[in-house]
């Protein structure tokens, strides 16, 4: 795995943690997604409870060259409620599935939030400036006696203390029967996607009363029912072109220009399976659970359960590369199967854009078990593993990698597959657009990791 | 048929195995694949009957699970016409057959076993540590060392058998059409539902006598269903499988929750409870779970709760 020091590797450290410290969780702390916006300079978080908090990184302390702005809270707000299905008699989570970002255009920022059922465009803007000397007003706002009012001034502008407000602006709702688990904004900025277990709807941004669906894989007899779709994303430059993933392990890559739906695939990128892998689980854990593109476009990205493939859009019969994140927990999969962590989602993310160009290299991250997270360089062909934990974490401190030990003697250091703990699990990281910044979510704690700048 | 060696996974200690002859009838890891089958059977039963949500359960997770269940059905159809090969695990000379009389006293106390269906209904804190059934992984017939739990779950009793053990016995119990039920099991019996009505020329295993509910009732229950998911398994899941009725009679439908709220439920309630309430029996015959009223096979929970204690021995 990555060494320290030698040529373009990072040397990740730990910057901030963000949450409660203490181990017991309030399930409405637990973080859902985590987002940078577009520039970076803001980081989202979505929890169980429905809430988003945004953090804004400082203005980079001239002084302080030795590392990048802080993260600090600059926005939270309840995003969503939960509710109630009168007509199945369940209730609807408040959980936030995804956020995304929508790029900046004028003073305000957008981004989209969504949960099980419903989609909400909010406005996050910044208010430093009031009003004031209206002539019929008080300043508390009690209206002023018109009879009292001798002269006239006219109202000027006085700063205020910041203040950031989030406001819904349109909320799209009533278009999924089943659970939305993705969201995609398109690169013509005006429309987007969102997906659920069997459909895909595409959106206008302005338009909240009607959305078109694209993609349908409801079979006419639910019992024939064995496939669902997991995630779907559009092409970051083409913008009639989205791809979906589904429970079965494929890709299915569509253009909006061929039929108004989507139900024929232009290409199916499918790995055939390893007879020598198979097992029981072989169907479960080929399922996939994440699926981004690279900046480029020109590669996207994959997770399931075990590994994380690379697929070249023009090759559709099998990944360029495949990564194992926990190979080891193989032979564990029927535990796993029983307490439920083999249906755990875990996402994955590529390194920022400006670095892909820069100097051409490529690194994706994800997570796994442990609070254990992994990255692995696509030039250098190494791997790493490092932790998310409050322990052992000083700032400017190079973090130490860790090992898991398979089998057999455990050397020191290493940690072995019966010791690792289930219940900590990394799904959620993003990368900062431009800088080498990570985002790493554990249950209900956000790490924020830099790499050490000299 | 024995070729099923392409499909096992074991760890990787286990590829040796392949081809290997372990004995005679190469019984042992014919009899664990078959164990590790049945396990991952009852487990993905659980998941869809255990559950019970306040919201609906995902849509992803119920089909995995139903495929799961439906590729281990399709072979056991396929080796429903070599059924006699299923005997030897029962025959004297299998070396697993000491662990059989081992295990037989403890039939009865199936229901403190680890596969007990409340350690893993979702609301079970999730384990630091992995859960039992990594035994089967481990693939050894011997007795396995103690069993890790955290939480709420009781210790397990004393006479706690490995998991496998208490299938094998349970083949081996219904092969010689065990006669003598446990207090216990006659209680469980005389409530569960009369599933030889669904299949009246299949059944030809002793049946348990007192069985109120008939099969009128059962479908109207399950008719009367909203079914919230839509997703059912096909009327054909896990029915005209003489295998289930002659390895798994006497299933008691306690396990199940007919609640209407839960789509869980909703999407079994096409699926014949039949074989699923047969093999649900062998492992944990009860539940704490709390009564439907419309459900009117489901065992006295005093009684219920007496027994726990008694096998539990808090």
């Amino acid at each position: 795995f990555l060494g320290a020091g030698g040529g373009n590797d990072i040397q990740w450290c730990f910057s901030q943690v963000k949450g409660a410290v203490d181990d017991d969780v309030a399930e409405a702390d637990i973080i859902s997604t985590v987002e940078f916006n577009h520039s970076g300079e803001l980081l989202a978080t979505g929890d169980k409870g429905g809430r988003v908090v945004i953090f804004q990184q400082e203005q980079e302390n001239k002084t302080q060259s030795h590392s990048r702005g802080e993260y600090n809270v600059y926005s939270t707000f309840q995003s969503h409620e939960p509710e109630f299905d009168y007509l199945k008699s369940l209730e609807i989570e408040e959980k936030i599935n995804k956020i995304r970002w929508l790029p900046q255009k004028n003073a305000a920022q957008f981004l989209l939030s969504t949960n099980d059922k419903t989609i909400k465009l909010w406005k996050i803007s910044e208010r430093d400036k009031r009003p004031e000397g209206y002539n019929l007003k008080e300043e508390d706002g009690r209206y002023r006696d018109p009879t009292t009012v001798t002269t006239l001034r006219v109202p000027v502008f006085r700063p205020m203390d910041l203040m950031v407000e989030a406001s819904p602006r349109r909320i799209f709702a009533n278009a999924h029967t089943y659970h939305i688990n993705s969201i995609s904004i398109n690169s013509d900025y005006e429309t987007y996607l969102s997906a659920d277990d069997l459909r895909i709807n595409l959106w206008h941004l302005e338009i909240t009363d009607r959305s078109f669906n694209i993609v349908d894989i409801k079979p006419a007899n639910m019992e024939e029912l064995t496939e669902v779709i997991t995630a779907a994303e559009f092409h970051p430059n083409s913008c009639n072109t989205f791809v979906y993933s589904s429970s079965k392990g494929t890709i299915r890559l569509c253009d909006m220009r061929a039929s108004a739906l989507c139900d024929r695939h232009s290409k199916l990128f499918e790995e055939p399976e390893d007879p020598s892998n198979r097992s029981f689980f072989s169907e479960i854990i080929s399922s996939i659970s994440d699926v981004k593109f690279s900046h480029s476009g020109r590669y996207m990205m994959t997770r399931d359960y075990l590994s994380v493939k690379i697929w070249d859009l023009n090759m559709e019969n099998r990944p360029v590369e495949t990564y194992q994140v926990h190979e080891y927990l193989r032979s564990k999969l029927c535990s796993l199967y029983e307490n439920d962590c083999i249906f755990d989602k875990f996402e994955c993310c590529w390194n920022g854009s400006d670095r892909q160009v820069e100097i051409f290299s490529i690194i994706v991250m994800t997570g796994s078990y442990n609070n254990f997270f992994r990255m692995f360089d696509r030039n250098t062909k190494r791997d790493i593993t490092l932790e998310a934990s409050r322990e052992n974490n000083k700032p400017r401190t190079v973090l130490k990698p860790r090992k898991v030990c398979a089998s057999g003697k455990r050397k020191k250091d290493e940690i072995s597959v019966d010791s690792l703990d289930f219940n900590k699990k990394i799904l959620h990281t993003a990368w900062h657009p431009k800088e080498n910044i990570i985002a790493v979510a554990t249950t209900n704690n956000l790490y924020i990791f830099q790499d050490k700048m000299n | 048929m024995l070729g099923k060696g392409g499909k096992r996974k074991f760890d990787e200690h286990e590829d040796g195995l392949e081809g290997k002859v372990v004995s005679p009838t190469d019984g042992p890891s014919k009899v664990s694949y078959t164990l590790q089958r049945q396990t991952i059977f009852n487990i993905s039963l659980m998941k869809l009957y255990n559950h019970r949500p306040l919201t609906e359960p995902s849509l992803q997770k119920t089909v995995l699970i139903n495929n799961m269940l439906r590729r281990i059905q399709e072979e056991l159809k396929q080796e429903g016409s070599l059924r006699p090969v299923f005997v030897t695990a029962s025959q004297p000379a299998d070396p697993l057959s000491d662990n059989f009389r081992e295990a037989q006293p403890a039939f009865s106390h199936l229901a403190s076993q680890p596969l007990l269906p409340t350690d893993f209904v979702s609301t079970t804190p999730l384990e630091s540590c992995l859960t039992p059934a990594s035994l089967l992984e481990d693939d050894t017939f011997c007795t396995s060392p103690t069993v890790q739990h955290d939480g709420p779950t009781k210790s397990p009793p004393p006479a706690l058998q490995p998991v496998k053990d208490s299938f094998s016995s349970a083949l081996d119990e219904i092969e010689e059409l065990c006669p003598a039920p446990t207090s216990a099991e006659a209680v469980a019996a005389e409530t569960a539902a009369d599933d030889s009505k669904d299949h009246p020329s299949e059944s030809n295993v002793q049946k348990p006598e007192g069985l109120p509910e008939s099969r009128t009732a059962e479908s109207k229950l399950m008719d009367s269903l909203p079914g919230n998911f839509e997703i059912t398994t096909s009327t054909g899941f896990l029915t005209d499988l003489t295998l289930d009725d002659i390895l798994f009679a006497d299933i008691d439908t306690s396990m199940y929750d007919f609640d209407p709220c839960t789509s869980a439920t909703g999407a079994a309630s096409k699926m014949a409870p039949v074989s699923a309430d047969e093999l649900l029996k062998t492992l944990a015959p009860y539940s704490s779970q709390p009564v439907t009223p419309n459900q009117p096979f489901k065992m006295d929970l005093t009684e219920l709760d007496h027994i726990m204690e008694v096998l539990v021995g808090s």
